[in-house]
């Protein structure tokens, strides 16, 4: 077992994380190029180097922090030896795997140009430059799904399944929503032996599950979509909502009374007023339909339950779990100072905006 | 004034003349009314439009930034790419006070969670709602197309209207009336000098009457 070892370098790392007085400090600079000055003397002056090369302004900074993040993630992969922890990283790297399918199908979709659609790539995942270079080259949906079928790569199967539907009605949506799904179900899949920590990463999984379905029921209510379509939106291995649960919310009218009834959830096991904070939320916000506000609560929740993991067991998965929140926490408070300087956005409403601090 | 004949006939012709011009100098002047009528009606519903439009022209770029800010730049475009559609609108016109304005027939470009093409799982109510703004503000700006060029339309009719009355009664009227003025001092003149030829005539006449008639009588007082 490794994990004294991993653990000991994910502390270290940790430590390099911003603390709130760096971050404060970063808000109350009065321009991007202080700002990037600012951040040039943090963990990130090597990334903005090479950025400040290639973009200028707030789009280097953004460069720089999605290069700084694939560069930790290969850093902890590198060094953990650890099967469940090459798991767990497998399982976030994934999400960019998923982001850029969807991305050049949606390009090949409405035939954008593939300079476009190679722009809004990012190879980190298992799919490389050169596949996805390659992918790009097709001419159509059909060709990509055909090629990652073809190269027999995991992605194909719910795509292949969902493609006659696509063909059928036209809706992109259907093939997205099938790549999302299956992601969830095969990373849920991956982890479900027994064992500690198997069962801390299933746990994470599932709350993030439960989070983006209450979300997309909440949408789904002010959208009044009916409940049977509205079903098919939703994903599978969550925790805090069963289905009869679902089935009543989806029916409600109103997104304030979907709120009040989620707020409800409860398991006398595990989290017993885990989505009260959903009964908090102001009417206004409720009356106006803003669910980016409640979303931001539920996001903030998440992060908050994964940087808890460091509280977890030091010789267990669980550390290296609360370390990628943080780091996630940190990249977008980061991204969220950069685009708000940038707008000249006042720095109070600049703090009510940052999601996570 | 020397093409000018100065005839009866040529002064009723020019009297007819001016009685139309003010005629349509006066028609002109009713369309100017009713043009204005129809151009402050719809330039108060522009100017609401404008103020409308740009609220929701701040709140979109600000629900854009606050996307972009907390959704990686890179997902958002990659979202964009899924919504990017043509936008069919159908033109014809209709007359206001004989001037053609378009109007312009389109389908309601705000659009539900489900028919934006992106899928649901992975995106944010943030993009939702960026989307929504920016549809909310495609619409306004294809409505305020329509009543800005019927402004601009009316307005330019208005200014033609304004220069035709202008020309009539600065320079087509009153040119009208110094050529009747002129033929009128000109036929009276000719009637004067005819008065005034005839009474020489005639006292020439008398005084060759008078002439003759005392040579009669001194041939009767002297017959020898």
């Amino acid at each position: 077992m490794d994990w004294g070892y991993i653990n000991a370098r994910i502390r270290g790392m940790k430590s390099r994380l911003l603390d709130h007085r760096t971050l404060d400090n970063l808000i109350l600079q009065p321009d991007m190029d202080s700002l990037i000055a600012e951040l040039e003397k943090t963990a990130y002056r090597e990334d903005l180097i090479e950025a400040k090369g290639k973009y200028t302004g707030v789009t280097a900074v953004e460069y720089a922090l999605r290069n700084n993040f694939v560069r930790t993630f290969r850093k902890v992969l590198d060094f953990s030896k650890e099967k469940e922890a090459r798991l767990y990283i497998s399982i976030f790297l994934h999400r960019w795997d998923v982001q850029n399918i969807k991305t050049i199908l949606r390009g090949k979709n409405i035939h954008v140009t593939n300079e476009e659609i190679v722009d809004c790539l990012v190879p980190v995942g298992e799919l490389d430059e050169a596949t996805l270079t390659e992918l790009v080259r097709q001419p159509d949906v059909k060709a990509v799904i055909d090629l990652l079928a073809t190269w027999d790569i995991r992605w194909a199967r719910p795509l292949t399944t969902a493609f006659p539907e696509f063909a059928k009605s036209g809706d992109l949506g259907m093939l997205e929503c099938a790549l999302d799904r299956f992601y969830y179900n095969d990373a849920l899949q991956a982890v479900s032996a027994k064992g500690a920590d198997n069962a801390k990463i299933r746990q994470v999984l599932s709350l993030e599950v439960d989070v983006v379905n209450i979300k997309t029921i909440l949408r789904m209510v002010r959208d009044r979509i009916a409940p049977e379509d509205a079903q098919k939106f939703l994903l599978e291995g969550g925790q805090a909502l069963d289905e009869k649960m679902i089935a009543r919310v989806l029916v409600l009218p109103t997104i304030a009374e979907a709120a009040a009834m989620l707020s409800t959830t409860w398991y006398p096991t595990l989290h017993p007023t885990r989505y009260r904070f959903l009964a908090t939320i102001p009417e206004d916000v409720l009356r106006a339909q803003k669910i980016s506000v409640i979303e931001k609560q539920l996001e903030r929740h998440l992060v908050r339950e994964g940087v808890d993991s460091f509280l977890g067991d030091p010789l267990s998965v669980a550390s290296l779990i609360g370390y990628f929140w943080a780091k996630y926490n940190e990249i977008t408070n980061i991204r969220i100072i950069s685009r708000c300087k940038t707008a000249d956005f006042p720095v109070e409403n600049l703090r009510e905006e940052l999601v996570y601090v | 004034m020397e093409q000018v004949k100065p005839t009866r006939m040529e002064l009723m012709k020019k009297k007819a003349q001016i009685k139309l011009a003010e005629q349509g100098r006066d028609l002109l002047r009713e369309k100017m009314d009713a043009l204005i009528q129809e151009f402050f009606k719809i330039l108060s519903s522009v100017s609401d439009s404008r103020d409308e439009l740009d609220q929701i022209s701040r709140a979109a770029d600000l629900a854009l930034m606050i996307a972009a800010a907390t959704d990686d730049p890179v997902t958002l475009r990659s979202a964009s790419f899924a919504t990017r559609r043509s936008i069919t609108v159908g033109i014809s016109g209709k007359n206001i006070m004989g001037v053609p304005v378009p109007v312009i027939e389109k389908k309601r470009v705000s659009k539900s969670m489900l028919e934006r093409g992106y899928g649901i799982i992975a995106t944010s109510a943030r993009i939702d709602e960026t989307a929504e703004r920016y549809e909310v503000e495609l619409d306004l700006l294809i409505k305020l197309a329509e009543t800005e060029t019927a402004m601009r339309r009316l307005g330019a009719e208005i200014q033609m209207n304004r220069r035709r009355v202008n020309a009539l009664e600065q320079i087509l009227i009153p040119e009208l009336r110094s050529q009747a003025k002129y033929i009128k001092n000109a036929i009276e003149e000719r009637e004067r000098e005819d008065l005034f030829r005839l009474k020489k005539v005639k006292s020439l006449l008398e005084k060759k009457k008078k002439k003759v008639r005392e040579k009669k009588q001194q041939e009767a007082v002297s017959p020898g």
